[in-house]
């Protein structure tokens, strides 16, 4: 029978195995490769790693901490670029569930650039944005949106026709459906899509830094790459993972604080 | 001794395009009754229910409501310095009116002396507040909890957004007398430990009384039933039948006492017990008529063929299903059966039968 429930021990084993073999793995194979090669930074193993992390978290020549410096450049960059895209997504997805002009007008629109990937459109919107903050802010919103905007849509649709009636009858004004009902029968579904896209997000981010920029994780990654420095590349993949992880988690007990009714968590 | 019309259907015809759904209706709705409306699936029931509360207006015809014209909002705070007479004068003029009618902090009658019990008929152009809807499905918000879902009327009916932002302080004080208000009204619908509940942790025989209470709370000129008990288990459906008559009894408590009783109501069901169970007069819609006799080449719609009293019941008296036999038959035959068609007149006796009694 498939779907059989497991204990929680057997879950969490298999979960630490699965860890376990993945570091065993990259170890075995680090070795391998230092007995043919022992100078080889291309598989670095845990010693050079743990200098790898030396170097990012100690102030380098000009007195930067590349991790702190990298990590402040590019945190506030994906925060102001998933802000901006949670506002235009909220504004637009109300919009459209609410009026089938704007549903008519932006619906055609919003799914073809939807189609384009943003990495590719990069090039574009370099000419169009320019370079620093404006661009990573056009490249994860115009990566992004689409998909939100869309969700939110949906969501708003969702809202079922018998509450807005009922919410006239108890003495609603437009503003106050919309404003007071709605938007907290939406909330939900905008936390859980902004947990899916940020991801994405990130991944457009990163491509933009590594094109274009001269700070933040993507740079350090470009350059560090060019010295064939994979002693401080994986390091920062797993800080990205980790940074990751961290705001998925934020998000989702922001989503249970606000949202308790939702079921689907 | 006869009572106000709460509601009245004037000419109402409606139709779908092609599809001719409602041909003609006329009822008139006395304050105090509880009428149940029957009809086969179909028949237009709902659209008839929709176009009361105002969300779908029907094509012809019109339907008009007696309305309290009640003032200001009831926000007790605003209130007292609204009423003091400096204030008034300057609030009576109309341009202050127009600003305070946007605000949504007064209503769009002009404010009536305290005593005063001036009605007025008004049409029905959209949903309003005088009205009050319970549907099978979707009658409570899911993010709110039983409690708050009770009070969210008052809170939408009394206060206005720019004023909970305003006025924080004096809103918060306001709240808790709403909630205390709609923990009341938990309480009469028998629900007063599920207060804390969220919609999907409750049965859906909880749901439709928190629905109520929601309703009740408002206390609507009328109260609007759209197949409530649908969706519920036989034994739940019983408890929120007697659950309904126990209002009604207390209608009959309010006319004893020279008071216009509380409550009036419309039922749309498809059980005809439920129908003659619950209700003090039964309205049977149908497009089963005789059109041809009329001068129709095809059928313009459903229309009301059958409008009498019905039995009246008290709340924990055993239901004699024999009392109700002799209706249920008439009635399956005369509004359920395609093949009888019923000249459209002849069982509109409400009215007579009220006279001669
Ligand atoms: N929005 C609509 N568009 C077209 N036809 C409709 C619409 N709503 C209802 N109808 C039709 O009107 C008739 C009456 O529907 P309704 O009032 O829901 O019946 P009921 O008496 O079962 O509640 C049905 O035949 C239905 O198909
Ligand atoms: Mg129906």
């Amino acid at each position: 029978m498939i779907r059989k429930a497991i204990s929680k021990k057997t879950r969490f084993s298999l979960g630490f195995f699965s860890v376990l073999a993945l570091l065993l793995g990259y170890t075995l194979l680090s070795d391998y490769q230092h007995r043919r090669n022992p100078k080889d930074t291309v598989i670095p193993n845990w010693g050079q790693l743990g200098e790898g992390v030396q170097k990012i978290v100690t102030p380098d020549r000009f007195g930067e901490r590349w991790l702190l410096v990298d990590a402040q450049a590019t945190g506030l960059r994906l925060f102001l670029g998933m802000t901006l895209a949670v506002a235009l997504s909220l504004l637009i997805g109300i919009h459209m569930g609410c009026f089938p002009k704007f549903e008519a007008l932006l619906y055609p629109s919003l799914s073809l650039l939807a189609k384009i990937p943003p990495t590719a459109a990069m090039a574009v919107l370099f000419v169009i944005a320019g370079r620093g903050y404006a661009l990573h802010i056009t490249v994860i919103t115009f990566g992004v949106l689409p998909t939100m905007a869309m969700a939110v849509y949906l969501a708003v649709k969702s809202f079922p026709d018998e509450l807005q009636f009922k919410a006239y009858t108890l003495g609603a004004s437009h503003s106050e459906v919309v404003w007071t009902l709605l938007f907290r029968f939406v909330l939900p579904k905008l936390i859980e899509t902004t947990r899916l896209t940020i991801g994405p997000a990130i991944v457009f981010l990163i491509a933009s830094e590594v094109a274009f920029e001269s700070s933040g994780f993507g740079y350090r990654i470009r350059l560090q790459y060019k010295l064939v420095a994979m002693d401080v590349i994986y390091p920062y993949l797993a800080v990205l993972a980790g940074f990751g992880f961290l705001i998925d988690h934020l998000l989702r007990r922001l989503e249970r604080r606000l949202c308790p009714w939702s079921q689907h968590r | 001794m006869k009572e106000a019309i709460a509601l009245e259907c004037h000419q109402v015809s409606h139709s779908f395009g092609e599809k001719k759904v409602l041909w003609d209706i006329n009822l008139q709705v006395e304050r105090g009754q509880f009428l149940s409306l029957v009809g086969p699936s179909g028949c237009g029931k709902s659209t008839l229910l929709r176009a009361i509360v105002g969300t779908h207006l029907p094509r012809k015809g019109e339907i008009r409501i007696d309305v309290e014209p009640n003032g200001y909002g009831k926000s007790s705070i605003l209130r007292t310095v609204l009423e003091s007479s400096p204030v008034r004068t300057v609030l009576e003029s109309s341009v202050t009116r127009k600003v305070l009618k946007t605000l949504k902090l007064a209503r769009d009658k002009p404010a009536a002396a305290p005593n005063s019990l001036a009605r007025k008929t008004q049409i029905v152009r959209g949903p309003g507040r005088d009205r009050g809807i319970v549907y099978q499905h979707y009658s409570l918000f899911p993010f709110l909890t039983a409690l708050e879902n009770v009070a969210l009327g008052l809170k939408l009916d009394e206060t206005s957004m720019p004023y909970r932002l305003v006025f924080f302080q004096p809103w918060k004080r306001m709240r808790k007398e709403h909630l205390r208000l709609a923990e009341e009204y938990l309480e009469r619908v028998k629900l007063a430990d599920a207060r804390h509940l969220y919609p999907h942790e409750m049965s859906g025989g909880m749901r439709q009384r928190v629905a109520l209470a929601q309703t009740l709370i408002m206390k609507p000129q009328i109260i609007l039933l759209d197949e409530p008990f649908g969706a519920l288990d036989e034994s739940t459906r019983e408890d929120l039948q007697r659950l309904l008559l126990e209002l009604y009894n207390q209608n009959q408590e309010a006319r004893k006492n020279g008071r216009p009783p509380p409550y009036t109501l419309i039922i749309v069901t498809h059980e005809l017990n439920e129908a003659i169970y619950v209700g003090d007069r039964l309205v049977g819609l149908s497009m089963y008529w005789n059109w041809k006799e009329s001068g129709f080449a095809t059928c313009p719609g459903a229309t009301v063929i059958y409008d009498q009293p019905s039995p009246v019941f008290e709340p924990h008296e055993v239901r004699e299903f024999e009392r109700f036999e002799q209706q249920r038959q008439e009635v399956r035959h005369k509004v359920f059966d395609p093949e009888h068609l019923e000249p459209a007149a002849r069982h509109i006796t409400y009215w007579d039968e009220r006279r001669n009694r």
